[in-house]
């Protein structure tokens, strides 16, 4: 049984379609990438799953459950998921450390002391270990997209949601970013991915959804939708020829 | 009477100076705070009393307020405190001010913290407690200094409704002595240190709670 599965999502904003019929399913332990050019519904697609916005229709099961009937435990919900945001949204009042905390702290009713070791534990993980007394102010762009990534996998979620991770980071940091979320792909955790960084894409993604106009337009394996899908959208996206080249 | 005997006469009503004026601090940031909470948090059937409070107690002079509230309200049954009376008029016009500093506060929040905490799975109470009123007050410090400034400069209306405060003995002494300028000089000493000391103790905590990238200093 797939994690999560979508059928027919359509979401409305203000009369325009923004999503419109999207179909998905997400297995356990896989990597599923969504790419697909700016305003064609790949971050509202993310948003509808764990109910940050409402979709307008459609189907979401989420380990089974469909979680768009009435009387979802939405918070429930969202503890399942760990959602990692592009422009890192750290809790600037607090430092690395106590960003982590609070979720355990407040939602895992940990002890301030198991809270304060399983903290630590993340920030190791992401090879921070030294950083959990520094402010978000303190921390480079990488560093504070990994303390975003420590702070979601500290809540122990099912699945991670990265919302383009990468984009505002400059090449050295993405690169960071990136082998930290290969990382996480080798160790079979389940990631949905939107992006437009094609290194996600190609080396860490198990598939590849590609979205145009609310609609998916194709999937499959990255290889095959970078380098030699035929559908002229897609090639001028990825900067090919129309006839693939 | 030489300068320092004034100084020294005047002193004795520091004490109430600054009992008035903590009293009508206190008042104004807990309005300050409630009004601006339930701003931020919309609940439905209050936006048009929040609205209504905030540009009526900013539109009435204190003096007017603190004369309707400690000669008005006993014509109705209602005898007021002098020290309640400051904090009726004053410190609910200083909240009605507060509220708006608290507001800016909170609109300096980046919404996408707030995001983070709702996808995270917390409540509204504990984003509000946890994340956004730490952030806010910080935000809030060099305007509610202003506002305390601004108290501590009303303050004297408290001679009015009979309070021996620094304004009160001045104006005996003037009464008596009849050497205004040396008298009402030293009133302005000792404003300014009380003045000195309520900026001190507000930069204190503010670098007491500093942190980097919120705080300025």
């Amino acid at each position: 049984m797939a994690l999560l599965t979508v059928r027919n999502l359509v979401k409305d904003f203000e009369g325009r379609r923004v999503l419109d019929g999207i179909d998905l399913d997400l297995e356990e332990g896989q990597v599923k990438v969504v790419m697909g050019p700016s305003g064609c519904g790949k971050s509202t697609l993310l948003r509808c799953l764990n109910r940050l916005i409402e979709p307008t229709a459609g189907q979401i099961r989420f380990e089974g459950e469909d979680i768009l009937r009435p009387g979802t435990d939405v918070r429930a919900l969202r503890q399942r998921i760990g959602f990692v945001f592009q422009n890192f949204a750290l809790y600037r009042h607090l430092t690395a450390l106590e960003n982590i905390k609070l979720g355990l702290r407040k939602l895992r009713h940990f002890s301030e002391a198991q809270a304060t070791e399983r903290a630590r534990a993340e920030l190791r993980r992401m090879e921070l270990e030294t950083h959990g007394d520094k402010y978000p102010a303190q921390l480079s762009g990488g560093q504070k997209q990994r303390v975003a990534i420590a702070r979601a996998l500290a809540m122990d979620p099912k699945v991670l949601f990265f919302d383009e991770p990468t984009s505002a980071l400059d090449p050295r940091m993405s690169r960071e970013v990136i082998t930290l979320i290969n990382r996480l792909f080798l160790d079979n955790v389940t990631m949905l991915c939107v992006t437009h960084d094609v290194t996600v894409a190609r080396y860490i993604s198990d598939s590849v959804l590609f979205l145009d106009q609310g609609r998916v337009r194709a999937e499959g394996d990255a290889d095959h939708l970078l380098d030699q899908h035929q559908d002229p959208h897609i090639s001028a996206f990825f900067g090919r020829g129309a006839r693939g080249v | 009477m030489n300068f320092w005997q004034i100084l020294a006469q005047l002193a004795t009503g520091v004490g109430y100076t600054l009992v008035v004026t903590l009293a009508c601090i206190a008042t104004g940031l807990v309005t300050g705070l409630a009004l601006a909470i339930l701003t931020r948090l919309r609940p439905p059937g209050l936006g048009v009393f929040l609205a209504v409070y905030s540009y009526v107690f900013r539109g009435v002079p204190v003096l007017v307020l603190l004369f309707m509230v400690f000669f008005g309200l006993p014509g109705i049954g209602l005898e007021v405190p002098p020290l309640l009376a400051m904090m009726l008029s004053l410190g609910l016009i200083a909240g009605a001010y507060l509220a708006e500093v608290f507001r800016a506060g909170f609109n300096a929040i980046d919404p996408n913290e707030l995001l983070a905490a709702e996808a995270m799975g917390l409540r509204r109470r504990e984003i509000l407690v946890a994340i956004e009123l730490p952030q806010m007050l910080r935000f809030a410090v060099p305007g509610m200094l202003n506002e305390f400034t601004t108290i501590l400069k009303y303050s004297p209306f408290a001679y009015t409704v009979g309070i021996p405060d620094v304004m009160k003995q001045a104006m005996t002494l003037a009464a008596t002595s009849l050497r205004g300028l040396e008298i009402y000089l030293a009133v302005g000493v000792i404003y300014f240190l009380v003045y000195k000391l309520l900026l001190t103790l507000m930069r204190a905590v503010e670098r007491r709670f500093a942190v980097p990238g919120i705080s300025r200093l």
